[in-house]
């Protein structure tokens, strides 16, 4: 299994860059998969503001939130999220919130 | 070398079943599970007798034929991108892959193998680890991309025995997690993500509302359940739960083409995890949702969105599956976008796609549906430099992610290492933009871009025609 070294500490990922244990999540780790996965430097306030939706949605539900949900939340568009999150709300976003890999053609 | 390949193999053959999602659902309850639709691994359950009696008790002409017909000429071999890239590890091709389940019917159900099991290399499971070893075959070598099939002297529909197989196993429960959670979700919502009704009505409202401000006009909309329209739309669950931006697409072109219209309020999901598991129960059920939806509202005709296993399943399978007439037609929405334009209904300007662009064929659109030009004849209207990938329409290679692999995040790391024949084919072209018509081939290909650091950007023809609309 891969893993990502956060603060000298190893953290396992899935083969997909995904977490194994969600519950392990904090924003070291959200920023250590940010670099690694999506090529993003440094996370901005814009970035937190989708991330930490994502996140307490998920603790709520154990389910990823519809991308509606998240750009009501957030208030901003589709297209910006995809300028945040190049690889989109599932594989981008709900991967750095520290979700499991949602299920299905994703 | 031979070594090292070899046990790439092996370490594929090895990886163990997985069965805490199904322990999550017994205890949720799950009704798929709890009304045995759907089954789970019993490890004192006699799996092996389970098998060999699902065995004979599914064994058709067609399949017998494909057990029984092949010559081992090993032609396969330069079909299949995983024995291409592996050409040391005969594990690899095709001819191996089938045997593993040819070799247990020839030594339960073929005379050869009952008399003369040495002689013919015929042998049954010994044990659960033996199934579990041909479950990692069955789904984690293979990407049911048919090629081999196409190429087949014989006739031996290699992909059909792998579809076979993984049904037999999906029957024990001995399934891949990410196969066992979609089919579950399917099962219990309809849907393969399990989105409610208020949710997927509120995001095809939201797209409405954009498409509304965007065209500067009301008269946009998306009916639901409107009786006697000229076509029923469905789509691909992600295309709601991720990214609508191409129902937005679709919504201002269907407006644009002035059609008449509906979205079915159940029986939307195109796509169906019963193509992949090889539950044919499963096909049946979310196949039937989407022609009884077209039958309820007296739809003409039913459009599938921009999905591969979508297409097959809908368009093609999902009719003998549910034992059921093709009352109405189905066709892809790309079938559609080729129609409106050469009758002049969508005026596009070619050269607002001036990037150079080429098209990747989706195995279960053109080789397993038969679609290969009108893709070709939208993308030439709509872009200026539109350039053939080599090689193309039934013979093109798999995105690498097809046949459910990339809801099965175990094999990834060697369905991207047997996806460099992609890669290489993928920059070859010179291209900066690869179409596809398929929601699981823009992931499968977005994994082997990345992988192989391409400069290429993934999109859908709805996208390119949206953008050379002229409104």
């Amino acid at each position: 299994m891969p893993t990502l070294t956060v603060d000298g500490q190893p953290v396992d990922i899935n083969e997909e860059g995904f977490l194994s244990v969600p519950e392990c999540w904090n924003a070291a780790i959200a920023a250590a998969l940010g670099r690694r996965e999506e090529g993003l430097e440094v996370l901005t306030p814009d970035h937190w503001k989708v991330i930490d939706f994502i996140r307490g949605f998920y603790l709520e539900t154990k389910m990823a939130p519809m991308v509606r949900k998240v750009c009501q939340a957030s208030g901003f568009t589709l297209k910006r999220i995809y300028e945040l999150f190049p690889s989109g709300p599932a594989k981008g976003a709900c991967k750095l919130a520290g979700l499991p890999k949602p299920d299905g053609c994703v | 070398m031979r070594r090292t390949s070899e046990s790439r193999s092996r370490q594929i053959l090895d990886l163990p079943l997985d069965v805490r999602t199904q322990e999550k659902a017994k205890a949720d309850k799950a009704p798929c599970v709890e009304e045995g639709r759907l089954a789970t691994y019993r490890p004192d359950g006699r799996n092996v007798q389970r098998f060999l009696a699902l065995l004979s008790k599914r064994m058709n002409r067609r399949l017998a034929l494909s057990m029984t017909g092949c010559v081992h000429c090993g032609l396969c071999a330069d079909s299949c991108h995983y024995a291409l890239v592996f050409p040391d590890d005969p594990q690899m091709t095709p001819v191996a892959k089938a045997d593993r389940i040819r070799k247990i019917f020839k030594r339960h159900m073929d005379w050869t193998g009952r008399i003369a099991p040495w002689w013919v290399g015929a042998k049954r499971p010994s044990d659960d680890a033996d199934l579990n070893e041909l479950k990692n075959v069955a789904f984690g070598l293979c990407s049911a991309c048919r090629r081999c099939t196409f190429n087949c002297p014989m006739g031996v529909d290699t992909a059909g025995l792998i579809r076979f197989t993984r049904g037999l196993l999906t029957s024990l429960g001995i399934v891949p997690e990410g196969i066992f959670n979609v089919s579950r979700d399917q099962w219990d919502t309809g849907n393969q993500m399990g989105v409610s009704e208020a949710d997927y009505l509120e995001t095809l409202a939201w797209m409405r509302d954009e498409v509304r401000t965007e065209l500067g006009t009301d008269a946009v909309d998306i009916p639901i359940d409107k009786d006697g329209c000229d076509f029923l739309y469905v789509i691909n669950p992600r295309e709601i739960k991720f990214d609508p931006r191409s129902i937005g697409q679709a919504v201002k072109i269907f407006h644009l083409a002035g059609e008449s219209w509906t979205m079915p309020r159940w029986g939307w999901d195109n796509t169906n995890f019963g193509l992949f598991s090889g539950d044919d129960a499963l096909g049946a059920f979310v196949a039937d949702n989407v022609y009884e939806a077209a039958a309820r509202l007296k739809a003409k005709r039913i459009v599938i969105s921009e999905c591969g296993h979508g297409f097959r399943s809908t368009r093609w399978e999902g009719y003998g599956w549910a034992g059921r007439d093709q009352d109405v037609p189905s066709e892809s929405v790309v079938v559609s976008l080729e129609r409106w334009l050469r009758e002049g209904r969508l005026r596009v300007d070619p050269s607002r796609n001036a990037l150079p662009v080429t098209f990747h064929d989706s195995c279960n659109i053109a080789r397993s549906g038969g679609l290969t030009e009108e893709p070709r004849r939208v993308l030439q209207r709509v872009c200026s430099d539109f350039r053939e990938m080599t090689p193309n329409r039934t013979e093109n290679y798999c995105c690498t992610g097809g046949g459910g692999l990339l809801s099965m995040a175990e094999y990834r790391p060697i369905r991207l290492e047997a996806a460099s024949i992609k890669a290489r084919q993928l920059e070859a072209t010179g291209a900066k933009l690869v179409c596809t018509m398929c929601h699981n081939c823009i992931d499968g290909l977005n994994d082997v871009i990345k992988h192989y650091n391409l400069d290429l950007k993934v999109v859908q023809v709805l996208e390119l025609v949206d953008k050379a609309l002229l409104v």
